[in-house]
């Protein structure tokens, strides 16, 4: 949030559309994404209730749960759903090319990589709990479950979790990401509804956003995208349903039971999954940005990983909290993750940029004079240091000495050497110190120094890799934070989890 | 891997499978990855065992249980709720609420109870009594409460029980409960063949008594009722003399559908007064 | 009864008001600014069929499921004289084991009258202030009374109030699940402060007999633990809300001045004819309701039976956009404000010259890098 997109809101508001956040789309788009749209049952923890899923917007599978309650069929229901979508994940685990790791070394990485849509952040947390709820349980015993029901828990959680990491998109909640990308006239609270949100970015024929976003709050013309479902659908349909299901006796009461209720439910959920597709044909008409292939890559390394693990090592269910070393490492990651991402996004995206232009960690302006021929003698050997001077009216607040990179000459380091304010209404005049991208000789290359006249951004932000702190190994956990941790085996008190 | 000879209970299994699975972790945490695969193997083995050994068992009492069942009298319509209902409050020999009626019903008897149909139960059963008072063997009455002898919300008692059985003092509650896990855990015992039902509700009093928590899979009857025992012992005495004074006031202050149904207040405000 | 009463009724109309319980009074808490709700809660008036009546329905409704259960997790951790709860108070508190006294107050001899329940809780809960360790460990459903701007209101939660080594306990049994010992929280927050409307009446309750600071500040959660049935208890510590509802009760206090600031014909009597329909048209209900100033934020949306209505009221403000995108505009009240003063077409005044200047360097840069795609 900043003034920026504060002001895109109300722009939005004013002019009755959404306006841009984004000149270009931050993430990569699959060419066969898989839209997952799950429906929970109200006041349980993680109850399933129905589904729809698919990677062709044309065919929508529909899964229902006929009696959510009972154990037996939730867990049919996550058979069910493992035999869609992981032959959809594994199915990109077959071509591999060979990438450099640093040191003249080289690792297998899978050229594809599986992409998940699902509506929104909450739904995000069905699956993540879903899959929490599946991966330990066991194969055999007395509260056996299909084969499939595990692999397909530590899917969900292995998504859910890279779905934590800023930039990553192998799991990507729509709301999220269009809201990335467009402002709407509404709050955010309310872009929450995914209906709404696409109200504002693409309304239905005819309508304005403003009718369109309010229609868009009748569960009636647009159900709820979920998990959650509209208490109202709740009370009037689907509970007769269900009562009417439980009472069936005979095969063919029991068949239009079913049928009634896999149309009630369908209903509820085809407005969501034609949304889907229509916000992931909108971000796939936006151009992908600059950095959007190397964060696919590291998408595609994790998955690869991942694969990997459950092939060939321990196959062990993730822990179910983090060890200590594992949580701090994590936090540190992710905070690193997050400035690199908005790095990446400014250099990709003027719109971005502009959010650190205010902020003062970048500026704009105009080369208005140039010393492309400067050498620096004050060391034993003469280094060619061509100097600029530009001028900008953005709020800048770095100082001599800051290291910076241009949007358009991102080989090139540049140290302000000096920022002069001008007047009252004056742009401000910053010296900057540039090497390295004009060859190797004393000479700069044609082209290399920048010219007067021309409008440069330079961005303070860095956008290399930086190294990672150092923590203890696992299993040498102090004590202080609880020990080594022990690995996470099913426990029997997983397997014999008593549901409501 | 070998193939044991002998087959072994089920109880030394489980036990077995207890300490395969301590091994396992161990041989994880250490890093032993190839130990830790050829426990798990072992684990496996174990485990089937277990299997085939509780389904020996049961196909050895499944022909016990099919001469039980053809000497039951051949199916007709099923026993009418309050017949079903005295079936179970007489097993757990306590005052009790529809949901611990039902586990109790399914667990040992057959046919099912439908919880549904104990609501009206009790109005039922007092308008039985006063049209046409001790005409049937029996009635399903209300609990009184001690303090004010009034039907103690949600609890079913039968009217052949003493009033001292019938009424709730206020450490009533958990002393019902420990009694009727010992009614439980002895019905238990005296079963055949193990029902799934029986042990789950078994378990579920094993849990919330200390000192009867269930080691392995299963909860046992004897551990339970003697943790059970051992419990009411504390609260016992106190108990009975709530009981029996309230007994004796509702003897001396309440006729008898008073003292099978209790008094419930006449009008709104004022002091409390039983009324008949 | 007092003229400020008096007023709150008329306002309401000839209908009895409705009744607060615990989670409406915590939600005075949010929102404190806002003297329409602030005066529609006190007088009791009901605000969904208003909203409707006014032309804007509320979006609120439970399902059926979330109800059954919840119903269904409370009988269970009750059942047997409270057998679950009971091992999970041994467990983590080390309640002795001879105290498990069950005292069950939602009915009074087969009657749910409130001054009943009232005042039996009353006589029990003061004698177990009183006494030593044998009069009485728990307290199913008693009724509390809790002043809420000049009225009394009874609560009659589900909570169970428990005694252990002299001290009262609020007990609050939800449904919603902690998995892995984490619970939604923004669901545990709204149960801490119920609690914490509890801890206040039961203080309230014994305070006749001293016996106030006998309530603990520490309330016990029960939840479903993971994905079974299973309950575990956790604690939670409600000092600051205990000190966040203190005050919010007291300002509730300045109703009577805020309620003599109207002209004494406002009224939102919504008395219906023969087929249900309120008499009065809607649009003199809106101009009842507008007359009362708001404070509309996008959170009424999620708290407040009237939010459609005073959204549609506030629609060309910033606030409306969302309290953090109202601050990035420099805290100015209109959407056209900041955009007459972005583009330069609005002269800033002393209060908003600073505004203005980053709303212009900010559109500037907007409209640059816009620019900079073609």
């Amino acid at each position: 949030m900043s003034t920026l997109t504060a002001l895109a809101r109300a722009q939005a508001r004013a002019g009755g559309e959404a306006q841009p956040l984004a000149l270009v789309r931050h993430l990569h788009i699959a060419e066969r994404p898989l839209v997952f749209i799950p429906l929970a049952l109200a006041g349980e923890a993680n109850a399933p209730l129905a589904a729809m899923i698919g990677d062709e917007a044309d065919s929508p599978r529909l899964l229902v749960v006929n009696q959510p309650r009972n154990r037996d069929e939730r867990f049919a229901f996550a058979a069910e759903l493992a035999r869609v979508v992981v032959p959809y994940l594994e199915g990109f685990a077959t071509q591999a090319e060979d990438v450099a790791s640093g040191g003249g070394e080289t690792r297998p990485r899978f050229r594809y990589a599986p992409q998940v849509f699902m509506p929104s952040r909450a739904s995000i947390g069905f699956a993540r709990l879903l899959g929490r709820s599946t991966r330990f349980r066991r194969t055999d015993g007395e509260y056996a479950v299909d084969a499939a029901v595990p692999v397909l828990g530590r899917w969900l959680s292995f998504l859910a979790e890279r779905a934590e990491h800023p930039g990553s998109c192998l799991l990507v909640a729509a709301t999220e990401v269009l809201s990335l990308h467009w402002a709407s006239g509404q709050s955010g609270l309310e872009d929450l509804n995914l209906a709404a949100l696409m109200a504002w970015i693409e309304p239905p024929g005819g309508l304005t956003c403003l009718q369109a976003a309010a229609a868009a709050e009748d569960p009636l013309q647009w159900p709820p995208a979920g998990p959650a479902t509209d208490p109202g659908f709740d009370n009037e349909v689907l509970a007769p349903l269900i009562d009417a299901y439980g009472r069936a006796d005979g095969a063919a009461a029991l068949q239009r039971a079913e049928a009634a209720l896999a149309r009630a439910l369908s209903a509820q959920l085809l407005p969501t999954w034609g949304l889907m597709w229509r916000s992931i044909a909108l971000l796939r008409a936006l151009p992908a940005g600059g950095h959007v292939g190397k964060r696919w890559d590291e998408d595609r390394a994790a998955f690869t990983s991942y694969v990997s693990y459950l092939r060939d090592g321990d196959g062990l269910p993730q822990p179910r909290r983090d060890g200590a070393v594992a949580a701090a490492r994590r936090l540190s990651w992710l905070e690193r993750a997050q400035a690199s991402y908005a790095a990446q996004r400014a250099f990709d995206d003027p719109l971005a940029m502009a959010e650190f232009r205010m902020s003062g960690e970048a500026f704009a302006g105009r080369v208005v004079a140039a010393e492309p021929d400067r050498l620096d003698t004050s060391g034993r050997r003469r280094t060619l240091r061509p100097r600029i001077t530009v001028e900008t009216t953005d709020p800048l607040t770095v100082e001599t000495g800051t290291e910076l990179r241009a949007v358009t000459r991102l080989t090139q380091r540049a140290t302000i050497v000096s920022v002069e304010p001008g007047g009252p209404g004056e742009p401000i005049r910053v010296v900057i110190e540039l090497a390295g991208g004009m060859g190797r000789s004393l000479v700069a290359e044609p082209g290399t120094v920048p010219e007067t006249g021309e409008w440069l951004c330079y961005c303070s932000l860095p956008l290399g890799y930086q190294p990672v702190t150092d923590f203890p190994a696992t299993n040498e956990t102090p004590w202080t934070h609880g020990g080594p941790p022990v690995p996470a085996l099913p426990a029997d008190e997983d397997a014999v989890e008593d549901w409501s | 891997m070998y193939r044991r000879a002998v087959a072994s209970s089920p109880e030394a299994l489980e036990q077995r499978i207890d300490e395969l699975r301590a091994a396992i972790r161990h041989a994880a945490t250490a890093g032993d990855r190839a130990r830790a695969r050829e426990l798990r193997a072992q684990l496996r083995a174990a485990e089937s065992d277990w299997d085939s050994a509780v389904a020996a068992l049961e196909r050895q009492s499944a022909g016990a249980a099919a001469q039980q069942v053809s000497a039951a009298p051949a199916g007709g319509p099923l026993l009418p709720v309050r017949e079903q209902v005295h079936q179970a409050l007489t097993l757990v020999g306590v005052a009790a609420a529809p949901r611990l009626i039902v586990a109790v019903h399914d667990a040992f008897f057959s046919g099912p109870l439908i919880a549904a149909r104990l609501t009206s139960l009790r109005r039922d059963e007092e308008r039985s009594f006063r049209s046409a008072p001790y005409a049937r063997a029996y009635y399903l009455t209300a609990a009184l409460t001690a303090d004010l002898l009034a039907p103690a919300r949600g609890l079913l008692a039968v009217s052949t029980w003493p009033l001292e059985r019938r009424v709730i003092g206020p450490l009533s509650p958990r002393v019902d409960y420990l009694t009727a896990a010992i009614a439980v855990a002895s019905s238990v015992r005296r079963l055949p063949v193990t029902s799934a039902d029986a042990d789950r509700l078994l378990w579920r009093f094993a849990v919330n008594i200390p000192g009867a928590q269930p080691g392995g899979r299963r909860a046992d009857p004897e551990t339970v009722a003697r943790a059970a025992c051992a419990e009411l012992d504390v609260h016992a005495a106190q108990d009975q003399a709530h009981r029996q004074a309230a007994a004796a006031r509702a003897r001396a202050q309440l006729d008898d559908a008073g003292q099978l149904f209790g008094s419930r207040l006449q009008a709104a405000g004022g002091a409390m007064s039983a009324s008949s | 009864m007092s003229h400020t009463e008096a007023r709150l009724d008329q306002m309401r109309g000839a209908v009895p008001p409705r009744p607060h319980n615990a989670r409406t009074i915590a939600a005075l808490t949010s929102n404190p600014g806002c003297v329409r709700r602030a005066i529609l809660d006190a007088a009791g008036v009901d605000k969904p069929k208003l909203a409707a009546a006014a032309g804007f329905p509320a979006p609120f409704g439970q399902s059926r499921f979330a109800i059954t259960r919840g119903n269904a997790f409370e009988a269970q951790v009750k059942a047997n004289g409270c057998a679950e709860l009971l091992r999970l108070l041994r467990e983590q508190l080390g309640l002795p084991v001879p105290e498990v006294s069950y005292d069950d107050l939602e009915e009074v001899a087969a009657s749910r009258s409130l001054q009943l329940r009232h005042s039996r809780t009353r006589q029990l809960l003061t004698r177990a202030a009183g006494s030593g360790t044998d009069a009485g460990t728990l307290f199913d459903h008693p009724l509390l009374a809790l002043e809420v701007g000049g009225r009394l209101a009874y609560l009659e939660p589900d909570l169970i109030a428990f005694r252990l080594r002299g001290q009262f306990h609020v007990v609050e049994i939800k449904s919603f699940a902690a998995i892995d010992g984490q619970a939604d929280s923004g669901k545990v927050a709204a149960a801490a402060i119920q609690s914490a409307v509890y801890v206040l009446a039961l203080r309230q309750l014994l305070a006749d007999v001293g016996g106030a600071g006998l309530v603990a500040d520490e309330v016990f959660l029960i939840c479903p633990e993971n994905f079974s049935n299973q309950p575990m208890a956790a604690r939670l510590d409600v000092r600051k809300e205990l000190t966040v509802l203190r005050r919010q009760l007291s300002r509730l206090d300045f109703i009577a001045e805020l309620v003599e600031a109207f002209p004494p014909g406002i009224s939102f009597d919504l008395e219906a004819d023969d087929a249900g329909v309120p008499r009065r048209p809607a649009a003199e209900l809106a101009d009842a309701l507008a007359m009362l100033p708001a404070r509309y934020m996008p959170e009424c949306l999620a708290s407040c039976e009237v939010c459609r209505f005073c959204r549609n009221e506030a629609q060309a403000t910033t606030a409306a956009l969302g309290r953090t995108v109202r601050e990035d505009l420099g805290g100015v009240e209109y959407v056209d404000t900041a955009l007459g003063l972005a583009s330069g077409d609005l002269e800033p005044d002393l209060d908003t010259e600073d505004a203005a200047a980053i709303l212009q360097t900010a559109a500037r840069m907007r409209a640059e890098s816009l620019g900079a795609a073609g």
